[in-house]
């Protein structure tokens, strides 16, 4: 249906919200990666057939929504309208989830989510702890609708504010953004509405906007999500930002390794143009604006904003010397606008509660909300969105519930590739762009990875040097060499040939990097290492010293040895080691050849009485 | 000093090349300088001035180029194409391809006169357009370029579709698209080794891509890699293909495995060894039975 006046979309809007039968039982499920990946389909199968052979098809429905951000317990199920929390959900139950929970209104106990914290049982999604804790805006509607039905998005309001948006004047809008305080979310934190007014001046017939969904970031996946989940607020900002700079062409970026939210972007683009919110003459406001999604070809560095838009123009993804900056000189030579999907999905909000309303979420200078991919060594792995300010240890412990199996935290990295490592006694700085660059690391896009004493922090360093390297477009020599002969340097010392020195130049070599490389990539390159050598610099000094691997992970400082008193003679080890390099006979204790031994570390995992141990330098 | 022993190519003979094979053949080897243009010199003759120093490119090249052509160990091999090179590290045969140049190059002096006198290169020539080259679904490829033809450069969007069908980049499909696009093969080349998405190797039967983002790193994905590349080896050939990734957006499971779209959470070490063996053994039943 095709909306020709605002009045059209909002008498739309009361016959959908009126028709709502609040007491029609509903059982969402998710359809995120994560859960899709813990085998949601089958489930969804499973419901469906179940559904179909109660002949329950028009009495209760089935919605397929995108991620709500607890993926550690997936696959998600929640039964509306009691919102019946059950996670890890199996196949098996589902019979006696819709003849017990959904026709019979009760509770199946055994099925709820148990609260580590308490051990008590959590009967709504709402109580869970992980969610209670949060504080949702963009991710708020994410477990509630499908992405692939436009209707339920205008069910929640959606596209009111792009009416009211054309009721103010593109000055009002950027006024009202700049106003709001939102800083992009892609990892620079530049203030947006500063960016649209740059954009704004700029002189040119054609101007473009462009969505960067190129998420390279290892680890995290909260942009994925959004697109995902909720597509229209994306495709609502995007238009609501093109009508305040004067853009007719916007373009997504999104990479082709997220095929699920390429596809329901592209069904969503389609859905908006034939509901007239995208196309010429848009709800009768005589704006014009289409949308066009362009997929990467999986390269980190596109999503650097000049090389983004060299990959859009066909070339090789290199970035550019700016200025010129996009505002002035950007896609095909013309003013661009660039901003992160998060921050596009914020502006409806924005526009919607006003800017003194988001203003009042945050900080003093970091103002709204930030989702961040909350992953590693940690028991709640997911998507968590809370106030920009919120510490660390609020993230980790409250809502994150701590790390696993009791082992001890060691340090949190932030910002991806770009950040730094940040250790137990910084905990309670709150997550804010000016706070962690203090510390040595940045916001970035919002990756937040755990880690726990088995972690090795030089490994952690090498790791990030490593993938910036292989990264690294090799436009600029600095980066290019810098980053190799870094990655030579922390090599040598994970096999315990590097010396003391040689710390020393590495962070000679870092400050090279950081000076003369052109893009954010090479100029950000070495926090990974600065900070662990600021904060655990003696992890170094035990891998040069004492061949010692502190965390037990670098695989030329360790052996695996059995303990004769703990084993069994089981063979399990002899006969899953895949050099042969474990003798013994059957119910005697076996002896691993030093000699032989590539440490994969098959003997460790397999072995079921903890007699495989690990050592390293200075244990014997 | 060691004894030099043994011959080496330079392929290309502009400065770089000239000035490889005038260090090789000062300390005592033996080179062949080969081009396939008719003369020594490449890009370098044709400037004007070079970066940074606003230098006479010509003052600088030209007497590298005569030292190169007058040096005793070093023999020119101009208007040669490399045809192939075979063998390993220290023993090649290499092939080349001596194109006719109808001059006694011994006699000849370079004076320019032939050329200017010759009475065929007044002649305008119009080059025929070559046919098309031979490429497999060529009607599905026609597609390809014309369901972007809105894009003023669709390379990376056409090769994305070739690669989804495929899942690699065939040879046969990258000169088709070069003919029809009208751009040189090089270029495309460059696009699909730049791009990660992008291989020019086919596929093994099972393809098993190996999650190294951060939070499975972490959890030990390299280890996992290490052990999927050596099941894989074992295996040998086209049965298992390994890529790596940079997280999947299923941190939660991780480390992660992915077999032909399947996706393995938590896998251990000795997981790995149980899925791929059982794929590989199962490949293997099957190839006896044919
Ligand atoms: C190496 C590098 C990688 C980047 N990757 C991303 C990315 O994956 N996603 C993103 O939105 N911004 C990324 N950026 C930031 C963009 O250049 C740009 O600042 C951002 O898209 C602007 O949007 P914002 O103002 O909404 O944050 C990256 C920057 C650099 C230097
Ligand atoms: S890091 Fe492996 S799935 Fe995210």
């Amino acid at each position: 249906m095709k909306f020709n006046t605002p009045a059209e979309l909002e008498s739309h809007t009361k016959k959908l919200v009126d028709s709502l039968d609040p007491n029609k039982p509903v059982i969402i499920l998710c359809g995120g990666t994560g859960c899709v990946a813990s085998k949601c389909h089958d489930l969804i199968d499973a419901f469906k057939e179940e559904l179909a052979s109660q002949g329950l098809e028009d009495k209760v429905s089935i919605r397929i929504t995108g991620c709500h951000g607890f993926c550690e317990k997936g696959p998600l199920v929640v039964i509306h309208p009691e919102k019946v929390f059950y996670p890890m959900a199996k196949p098996k139950d589902v019979p006696r989830m819709v003849t017990e929970t959904v026709l019979g209104k009760k509770v199946i106990d055994e099925l709820l989510y148990i609260d580590p914290g308490t051990g008590e049982k959590v009967i709504h999604e709402y109580d869970v702890p992980f969610y209670k804790k949060q504080d949702r805006v963009i991710f708020a509607d994410n477990g509630e609708i499908d992405p692939r039905s436009i209707d339920d998005y205008i069910t929640l309001e959606g596209y009111s504010s792009l009416v009211k948006a054309f009721d103010m004047s593109s000055e009002e809008i950027i006024e009202e953004v700049t106003k709001s305080g939102l800083k992009g979310r892609g990892g620079a934190g530049f203030p947006t509405g500063v960016k649209w007014g740059f954009a704004r001046k700029a002189e040119g017939e054609q101007k473009y906007l462009i969505c960067n969904a190129d998420e390279g970031d290892p680890g995290a996946y909260m942009d994925r999500s959004v697109l995902e989940g909720n597509p229209h607020s994306v495709i609502e900002g995007m238009i609501i930002g093109a009508y305040a700079i004067g853009a007719s062409q916007g373009i997504a970026y999104v990479r082709s390794e997220y095929p699920l939210a390429v596809d329901n972007l592209d069904i969503a683009i389609k859905q908006a143009r034939e509901s007239g919110f995208l196309g010429e003459n848009i709800l009768g406001s005589g704006f014009d604006f289409d949308l066009k999604i362009y997929k990467g070809a999986g390269a980190f560095v596109c999503g650097e904003e000049t090389a983004l838009i060299a990959s859009i123009e066909g070339r090789p993804g290199e970035p550019q010397q700016r200025p010129p900056f996009p505002a002035e000189s950007g896609l095909w030579g013309c003013p661009t606008n660039i901003n992160n999907v998060e921050t596009w999905s914020n502006i409806p909000h924005i526009i919607k509660k006003g800017a003194d309303w988001y203003a009042d979420i945050g900080t003093n200078d970091s103002k709204g909300s930030k989702i961040f991919s909350l992953v590693g060594k940690i028991t709640n792995v997911g998507l968590v969105e809370v106030p920009i300010g919120t510490t660390l240890r609020t993230v980790i412990y409250d809502i994150g519930g701590g790390i696993p199996d009791g082992k001890k935290f060691k340090a949190v990295q932030t910002g991806g590739p770009s950040g730094g490592c940040i250790p137990e006694e910084h905990l309670d700085t709150p997550i804010d762009y000016k706070d962690l660059t203090a510390l040595g690391s940045i916001m970035g896009s919002g990756g937040l990875i755990v880690m726990d004493e088995d972690t090795c922090m030089v490994d952690v360093a090498k790791y990030f040097i490593g993938f910036t390297l292989d990264e690294s477009c090799g436009k600029c020599t600095s980066c290019r060499e810098g980053n190799a002969r870094m990655l030579e340097i922390l090599e040598d010392i994970t096999c315990g040939k590097g010396t003391i020195e040689s710390l020393d130049l590495l962070e000679e070599l870092s400050q090279y990097v950081k000076d003369s490389s052109l893009c954010g990539l090479g100029k950000t390159a070495p926090n990974p290492v600065l900070t662990t050598l600021m904060y655990f610099r003696h992890e170094y000094e035990a891998h040069i010293r004492d061949h010692a691997c502190p965390a037990k992970v670098c695989k030329d400082l360790i052996w695996f040895e059995i303990d004769a008193e703990k084993c069994t003679g089981c063979t399990a080890c002899a006969r899953k080691c895949p050099v042969d390099a474990i003798t013994g006979e059957k119910k005697e204790a076996h002896v691993v050849n030093q000699d032989v031994c590539t440490r994969c570390g098959t003997c460790y995992q397999v072995c079921k009485f903890d007699s495989v141990q690990v050592k390293t330098g200075g244990d014997n | 000093m060691s004894e030099k022993v043994g011959a080496v190519m330079v392929v290309g003979a502009g400065i770089s090349g000239i000035q490889s094979a005038l260090d090789l053949a000062d300390s005592g080897f033996k080179v062949y300088l080969v081009d396939s243009k008719p003369s020594i010199g490449g890009l370098m003759s044709q400037l004007d001035k070079t970066f940074p120093t606003n230098d006479c490119s010509m003052c600088i090249e030209a007497p590298k180029m005569v030292d190169a052509g007058r040096h005793q160990n070093i023999e020119l091999l101009t208007y040669s194409e490399l045809v192939s090179v075979e063998g390993e590290d220290g023993n090649f045969h290499a092939k080349i391809l001596k194109k006719p140049r109808s001059v006694d190059i011994d006699k000849c002096t370079g004076c320019g006169l032939c050329t200017e006198n010759c009475p065929i290169m007044l002649k305008i020539q119009i080059p025929e357009k070559p046919p098309a080259p031979e490429v497999r679904d060529r009607e599905l490829i026609d597609g390809f370029i014309s369901e972007h033809a809105d894009l003023p450069n669709p390379l990376i969007q056409i090769l994305l579709d070739v690669s989804g069908k495929y899942s690699y980049l065939p040879r046969d499909v990258l000169e088709y698209l070069a003919f029809r696009l009208e751009i040189p093969f090089s270029n495309i080349y460059r696009i699909a080794t730049f791009y990660k998405s992008f291989s020019l190797e086919k596929r093994g039967d099972y393809h098993v891509k190996v999650c190294l983002g951060t939070a499975c790193h972490v959890r030990g994905g390299s280890r996992v890699l290490d052990k999927v590349r050596t099941v894989a080896d074992i295996y040998g050939g086209d049965t298992f293909s390994i890529e790596t990734v940079n997280c999947l957006g299923a941190c939660a499971l991780g480390p992660i495995i992915v077999v032909n779209e399947e996706v393995h959470g938590h896998v251990t070490i000795d997981g790995v060894d149980k899925v791929m063996n059982e794929l590989g053994a199962s490949k293997a039943e099957g190839g006896e039975e044919e």
